[in-house]
């Protein structure tokens, strides 16, 4: 839910991997990806597209909280800021400030996976952006004074997101609890004590970790030639030296063996509940099934889990499911929110009964088919602007692998049955895999006794 | 809430521009063509088709928005809106459900101050049936009790819900304590006690009183014949019966005098979420495109000079903004930030500064420079898809703006100068007469904020309401 952090918040968040397309899409390929790896290992992917004067640029690391080490949590984050404070040539400051003065704007988000630096500008401004992207990927800075001040942005950041957000603050203490081994533990933006205490040298060690040609992708969409933009990186980021990739992440989280549940004591208007299922990653043939199961329960006023909980039983103000993109096993969360004076358990136990009905009879056609529909129309709404579009190539990408399953993804969807989803509703969404945490108002339990 | 979502949200709500200066030939911007009709009925209908994805979008506007809710029923327009889906005169609210979420269709309505708005997008091929479904929506809503009942009582809860961010219910009590009773103030979406006193009855007179065609615009764009699409319009709204509807007046409100301050107590905040403003301008106002400069100059992007300040240099804030909301009637103009209980008043002293500095050196011909490209250069990504274009024509044909508010932007931008914007400065962003809304934590923070001002009025965030205290919302 909140596993995606930004440098400054934003209205979309283009966190759904939703993966639909449509053989009329892929077909006709009005928008045709070029590709080119460059010499130090940076893989680039182009799609022009005229309609509006202006650029989407995505840069991809594949580093991201999963990468850090107790006592450094957020460190991938506040690097991501840091990005932003001054290299060489362009000092601290004076990124934002050029970018601006030519039309560009800028934003960056760090997850558990990836750190990814996005400029949207006009066409004008395209070799000023690759000369400031070479520029902090080849030679940033660290200045004391900046990095003292950006903890303190990061700090805020994490008060509003975290402290004073019910569910941040819930989501946080789900994956510490769902997760003893793994990374994915830790929250993206870090533990608060960690925040505080990180130093330039675990910063500048990972610079050299992270920020590799080799561990990144490159994705240019909009008013742009393949060849101009593989003539600017040939200039500007071919020439930058490639090393040695982040050490793979080994750990690998043991099967949970019954299920495990967290209460959070706060002052609330309404309580709050989250439950996270341990799932396969991104790449994992299951995905597909996963999302039609989802669409199924969870996607518009008609499916399972409105109907029950915000309609019919009127137990819960809404409830809905995410599930990031993820190089390693994730979570499927579901988020209901429980209305004033209904007890949180009667929530859950509808959410589970829900369940345990996908599990024992198959859905219907008319379901599947609804759900493929879903999914078809949510695959144009990613692509219909050049920023989604660079984003969701992007994201196809760095964790199925190839952009190319982009395409196939309507195929994949299609070839799904009702056996599908009923064995992977069984696979995952188990009363051993689950756990479950629930926020309670403080004000109201003292009034309860 | 803050840089990348404001500067959008400000783009979006305002694209105000401004008839200060003659045509410029070669504009790189301009608004796809799109076609005005008037069904005899008086419905008025434009029409963009559009190349792209293979999707289309309706919004249809209704001219009464939340202003027109009767004091004590604030959130009847919204509730009006929300029930459009909730049963017709052939179908359930689930069968409105079901038969939507089969063709992958979004429905949404709401009601802002000014209008109310309902929108639906869904893929070409499903033309007929989407088109079918938004029109049983807007033209014949049954409005059934249970489901009155449900929604009044899920927005109640969804009030108390949005209390739980003080980022979300900030704007809500600074429009409140600006504004007092006039119906800017009120909250759109209701209050607890509000929402408790609507009844069915209420809401069919509303309808019966606002939903007209004479009263409304209906925007199409996206990929569409437009043959097809004409006759579509004309079997499905060119049915709706014509009506005579009174037209909805907001009387403009002077600017707020002295200084005026609101705290609501979150006592667990450790945060204090604050806003500071008075009364702005209009939609129309032939200052509009001139303050939007400005204001990217002075809040209105990542550098400018408020979050340079608060957030860049000294680390306060993740985020400090200002913006101009603006209305039929002249809307608010805020600046918003948040830091932690400690540096409460050293940000606000700081947010204060940057605006006298402002005042006092005007803006350089450099920002000036960078404020103009920046604007351009970001415009065209919110005239993008078919719904933000769907949007824009009508909402722009409402407040009689018209095309040249998109074809003549860039010209208009190009045409403000530093003396002009020294004059915007003075007439537009106050120095002397401020009103501050604080959500934060009082016994930390009260004593020192008192400073701000001789008016001090606080109320807990857990009482029922926002500003004014509704009558009987002590606890």
């Amino acid at each position: 839910m909140k596993a995606i952090w930004y440098r400054f918040a934003v209205l979309l968040l283009f966190s759904a991997l939703s993966l639909a397309a449509t053989q009329v899409w892929a077909q006709s390929q009005e928008f045709p990806v070029s590709t080119r790896t460059l010499k130090n290992g940076m893989k680039v992917l182009v799609q022009p597209d005229h309609s509006i004067p202006n650029v989407a640029l995505y840069i991809f690391y594949r580093i991201g909280s999963r990468n850090e080490h107790p006592g450094t949590t957020g460190l991938s984050h506040f690097f991501e800021h840091m990005m932003f404070n001054g290299a060489k040539k362009y000092g601290p400051g004076d990124l934002d400030k050029v970018m601006e003065a030519n039309g560009g704007a800028n934003n960056a988000y760090t997850t558990q996976n990836v750190t990814v630096y996005q400029d949207w500008f006009p066409h004008s401004a395209l070799p000023l952006i690759y000369d400031i992207e070479a520029d902090r990927i080849r030679d940033l800075t660290f200045d004391p004074k900046k990095i003292a001040s950006e903890r303190e942005v990061v700090a805020s950041e994490r008060r509003l997101s975290v402290d004073n957000d019910n569910g941040g603050l819930l989501d946080e203490q789900l994956w510490a609890t769902a997760f003893i081994a793994h990374t994915y533990q830790w929250p993206v933006v870090g533990w608060m004590s960690d925040i505080e205490h990180w130093t330039m040298d675990d910063l500048k060690h990972h610079f050299e970790m992270g920020y590799s040609p080799s561990n990144a992708t490159m994705v240019v969409v909009g008013d742009v030639s393949p060849e101009e933009i593989f003539q600017l990186c040939e200039k500007f980021i071919e020439p930058i030296p490639s090393h040695a990739p982040p050490p793979p992440v080994t750990t690998v989280e043991p099967e949970q063996l019954g299920e495990r549940r967290l209460v959070v004591h706060k002052p609330a208007e309404l309580p709050l509940i989250m439950i996270g299922y341990h799932v396969a990653q991104t790449n994992d043939p299951d995905f597909y099934a996963l999302n039609i199961l989802r669409s199924i329960l969870f996607q518009g006023e008609s499916s399972r889990m409105y109907q029950r909980l915000v309609d019919k039983d009127q137990l819960a103000l809404d409830v809905s499911s995410s599930v990031e993109p993820a190089f390693d096993p994730t979570l499927a969360i579901i988020v209901a929110q429980p209305r004033q004076s209904v007890d949180p358990q009667a929530c859950e136990k509808a959410i589970y009964e829900e369940l345990e009905k996908v599990k024992s009879a198959p859905i219907s056609d008319q379901e599947l088919e609804k759900a493929k529909n879903s999914r078809l129309v949510e695959f144009y709404r990613e692509m219909r602007t050049i920023n989604g579009r660079a984003n969701t190539i992007g994201t196809y990408e760095v964790f199925m692998g190839d952009y190319n399953k982009l395409f196939d993804a309507a195929k994949n969807y299609s070839l799904v049955t009702k056996d599908d989803v009923q064995r992977v509703a069984k696979k995952y969404f188990s009363a051993n895999n689950r756990t479950v945490a629930t926020l309670l108002p403080e004000n109201e339990e003292k009034a309860k006794r | 809430m803050t840089r990348k979502g404001q500067t959008l949200r400000l783009l979006a709500l305002f694209g105000l521009l401004l008839a200060l200066c003659p045509d410029v030939p070669a504009q790189s911007l301009r608004l796809p063509p799109h076609e005005k009709l008037v069904l005899k009925n008086g419905l008025t209908v434009l029409l963009m088709g559009k190349r792209g994805v293979p999707l289309i979008d309706v919004f249809a506007l209704v001219k009464t928005g939340a202003a027109a809710d009767p004091a004590g029923q604030e959130g009847l327009a919204s509730i009006t809106a929300g029930l459009l889906r909730k049963g017709t005169k052939s179908r359930t609210a689930q069968q409105f459900s079901a038969d939507l979420d089969y063709i992958g269709g979004s429905f949404g309505a709401d009601a802002g101050a000014d209008f109310t708005n309902i929108s639906a997008e869904f893929m070409t091929k499903d033309l007929a049936r989407g088109l079918e479904l938004f029109s049983d929506a807007v033209l014949h809503p049954t409005f059934p009790q249970s489901e009155t009942e449900k929604i009044l009582a899920q927005s109640l809860d969804g009030v108390k819900s949005t209390k739980d961010e003080p980022q979300a219910v900030l704007g809500l009590y600074f429009e409140g304590y600006l504004y007092g009773s006039h119906p800017y103030g009120r909250p759109s979406d209701g209050d607890e006690l509000s929402l408790k006193r609507i009844q069915r009855d209420a809401i069919l007179k509303f309808y019966e009183a606002n939903y007209a065609p004479g009263n409304t615009i209906l925007g199409v764009a996206g990929e569409f014949d437009s043959g097809e699409m004409r006759k579509k319009l004309e079997e499905t709204f060119g049915a709706w019966p014509a009506r005579t509807v009174a037209s909805a007046a907001v009387t403009a409100v002077p600017p707020s005098k002295g200084k005026k301050l609101l705290l609501i107590d979150k006592p667990d905040a450790t945060q204090t979420y604050f806003a500071i403003g008075n009364i702005g301008v209009a939609v129309n106002d032939p200052d509009r495109v001139a303050i939007r400069v400005v204001n990217t100059i002075f809040g209105g992007r990542f550098t400018s000079d408020l979050n340079e300040a608060l957030r860049v240099e000294s680390g306060y804030t993740y985020g400090a903004r200002s913006f101009f909301d603006s209305r039929k009637a002249p809307g608010p103009f805020e600046i918003a930030s948040f830091t932690k209980n400690e540096t409460t008043t050293p940000a606000i002293d700081l947010a204060l500064q940057v605006l006298e500095k402002l005042h006092k050196n005007g803006v350089t011909a450099e920002q000036l420079a960078s404020a103009k490209s920046y604007i351009k250069g970001q415009f065209p990504p919110t005239m993008e898809t078919s719904g933000q274009l769907a949007r824009r024509i009508v909402v722009d044909e409402y407040y009689g703006l018209g095309d040249d508010e998109v074809n003549q932007l860039e010209a208009r931008v190009d045409a403000v100068t530093s003396a002009i914007a020294k004059q915007i400065i003075e007439k537009h962003f106050p120095l002397d007469n401020l009103v501050f809304v604080l959500i934060g934590n009082a016994s930390a923070i009260g004593p020192a904020v008192k400073k701000y001002a001789d008016k001090i009025d606080q109320r807990p965030i857990s009482d029922p309401g926002f500003w004014p205290p509704p009558a009987g919302a002590q606890k």
